[in-house]
């Protein structure tokens, strides 16, 4: 599903943030990355997207090179993946109906469709019955649950996350990897940068391990040492 | 689809009202500029009710009687052209009564008392000279024995009659086109940093739109519809304050003196509505062009 072939990206001269990585993610894994602040995580997981590109080495989605991509291509290879960030990027204007409404509109779904889809996604993140507050009259954590239901609202072959639990309590964060576990049985492959120890730990999934932009560890069924 | 226009002008029309303030400047930058173009244009028409009869370097006039007999315009058409030294002969031009009477439709345009005494049978002809020399003093020699020719009812001179208007008229029209570009420019500068503004201040919303797989297309129509529709309610503004402007100057011309040729200053209506057509063009043309530039530059947030 996600491949890196020796990709190495510098942000000016100086910063290595990535150094020749390559790794394989398989359909339906869940992966972490892991390591301190700075070690690139978020760096890969904006390779994947096409945030940034690459200046070596080549980053495969689904069977496409990312980086032949032309831009007006990028749009529609964005949305086969889901993107969750720490500080979850709901939109305070909206209510939570209209936040994960918005995902499917900019990408011009009719009315009929976003209207049967979001219950179902509202109802799946545990958020039934608030679907009419505005973000600031929610918890982190429902917050949250709003921001993965809607990256999860057009069912991505691939959901981003980026220090999900970073802002959370453990006991919210667990009942977030529990979310994010669940959208992974659906077939949903997930890729997670994170420095909880925690979350690794008990979630016994796949480890790629960074430090300074170089993989030092991918271990099935890892923990976080 | 409909969702997607719907979505578009929804979006347009909440930005729009978000900022009242720098779209208010916006709107009335590029309506004072539109006015000015309309004003140029219009003035150049109405000198050119005036010119008319001047065009192509005519610098003397000779109108002929309208009882003069043929022998007596054949005359007058020799006198003239033998003086090839000073009289560029191949563009001497001989109108007869009708095409006098056309010509003069367009000069008395404001004056209709004037051209209601005047008909196909009791206007003058006319020549139209051409001279090849530089030097006025010839032609005046020249148009004092033009004068003393059987059949000449009068020579006009442009010297006397022209020049002051053409030198008014050429000098009105480069201040005036070279304000009304300026403010042009100012205003799809106005736009281009009202649609900025407006871009800024979603930026998140623009941010997840990207995340979430919107075409870029699709994210800058409702901005660049915004900055259409100011300046198309600008172009609406300075069509108001031009029709306006134009009553209060026809009115006003229509007290002068008939023959005064001040009276032959106004447009015609269809003129008008041509001229408020442009600007209504250009205004949104302004608008859509200022806003591509502000929506193409600024996506990447």
């Amino acid at each position: 599903m996600i491949r890196l072939e020796n990709v190495t990206k510098r942000y000016g001269s100086e910063t290595v943030a990535v150094r020749d990585a390559s790794f394989d993610v398989a359909k339906g894994d869940f992966v972490f990355l892991v390591g301190p602040s700075g070690s690139g995580k978020s760096t890969i997981l904006r390779l994947v997207n096409r945030q940034e590109r690459p200046e070596r080495g080549d980053v495969w989605v689904a069977g496409q090179n990312v980086n032949d991509l032309p831009d007006s291509r990028v749009p529609f290879l964005r949305r086969n993946m889901g993107n969750v960030f720490q500080d979850y990027k709901l939109l305070s204007g909206k209510t939570v109906f209209e936040n994960i409404a918005f995902a499917l509109e900019v990408i011009g779904k009719p009315r009929h469709v976003i209207a049967r889809q979001v219950p179902i996604v509202l109802d799946l993140v545990g958020l039934a019955g608030k679907e009419d507050r505005f973000p600031n009259q929610l918890s982190g954590g429902e917050q949250q649950r709003v921001s993965i239901a809607r990256a999860f609202v057009n069912r991505p072959l691939i959901l981003l996350a980026d220090e999900p639990t970073g802002n959370l309590d453990p006991a919210t964060g667990e009942g977030i990897m529990s979310l994010l576990d669940e959208i992974n049985q659906t077939g949903t492959t997930v890729v997670m940068a994170t420095h909880d120890h925690r979350v690794v730990n008990a979630m016994r999934r796949r480890v790629i391990q960074l430090d300074r932009g170089v993989i030092v560890r991918d271990q099935e069924r890892g923990v976080y040492e | 689809m409909i969702a997607r226009i719907a979505y578009a002008f929804r979006e347009m029309w909440a930005s729009f009202r978000r900022n009242l303030t720098l779209t208010a400047a916006a709107i009335l930058t590029s309506a004072i500029a539109l006015l000015l173009v309309g004003t140029t244009l219009l003035i150049q028409r109405a000198f050119e009710n005036l010119l008319v009869q001047w065009k192509g370097d005519v610098a003397m006039i000779v109108f002929v009687r309208s009882d003069a007999t043929p022998e007596q315009i054949a005359l007058i058409d020799e006198s003239i052209r033998s003086a090839p030294t000073i009289i560029n002969v191949d563009k001497l031009q001989y109108l007869d009564k009708t095409q006098t009477y056309e010509e003069a439709k367009r000069i008395f345009v404001g004056d209709p008392v004037t051209l209601s005494l005047l008909t196909p049978e009791n206007i003058p002809s006319e020549f139209k000279v051409v001279p090849i020399t530089q030097d006025p003093a010839l032609v005046r020699s020249l148009s004092e024995q033009y004068r003393s020719l059987p059949g000449v009812e009068d020579v006009a001179l442009a010297e006397d009659e022209f020049e002051v208007i053409s030198t008014l008229s050429k000098f009105v029209r480069t201040v005036t086109l070279v304000m009304s570009l300026v403010l042009l420019v100012v205003a799809v500068g106005l736009i281009w940093n009202t649609i900025r503004t407006a871009m800024f201040a979603r930026r998140r919303e623009i941010e997840v739109m990207k995340l979430v797989g919107a075409t870029n297309w699709f994210i800058r129509v409702p901005f660049m519809l915004e900055g259409l529709l100011q300046g198309l309610i600008g172009a609406v503004v300075s069509c108001g304050g031009l029709w306006a402007l134009n009553s209060a100057w026809t009115n006003g011309v229509a007290g002068f003196k008939p023959g005064t040729g001040i009276s032959s200053l106004v447009v015609p209506s269809g003129y008008l509505s041509a001229v408020m057509f442009v600007i209504l063009i250009i205004g949104a043309l302004a608008g859509a062009i200022g806003s591509a530039i502000a929506a193409s530059r600024f996506l990447d947030v």
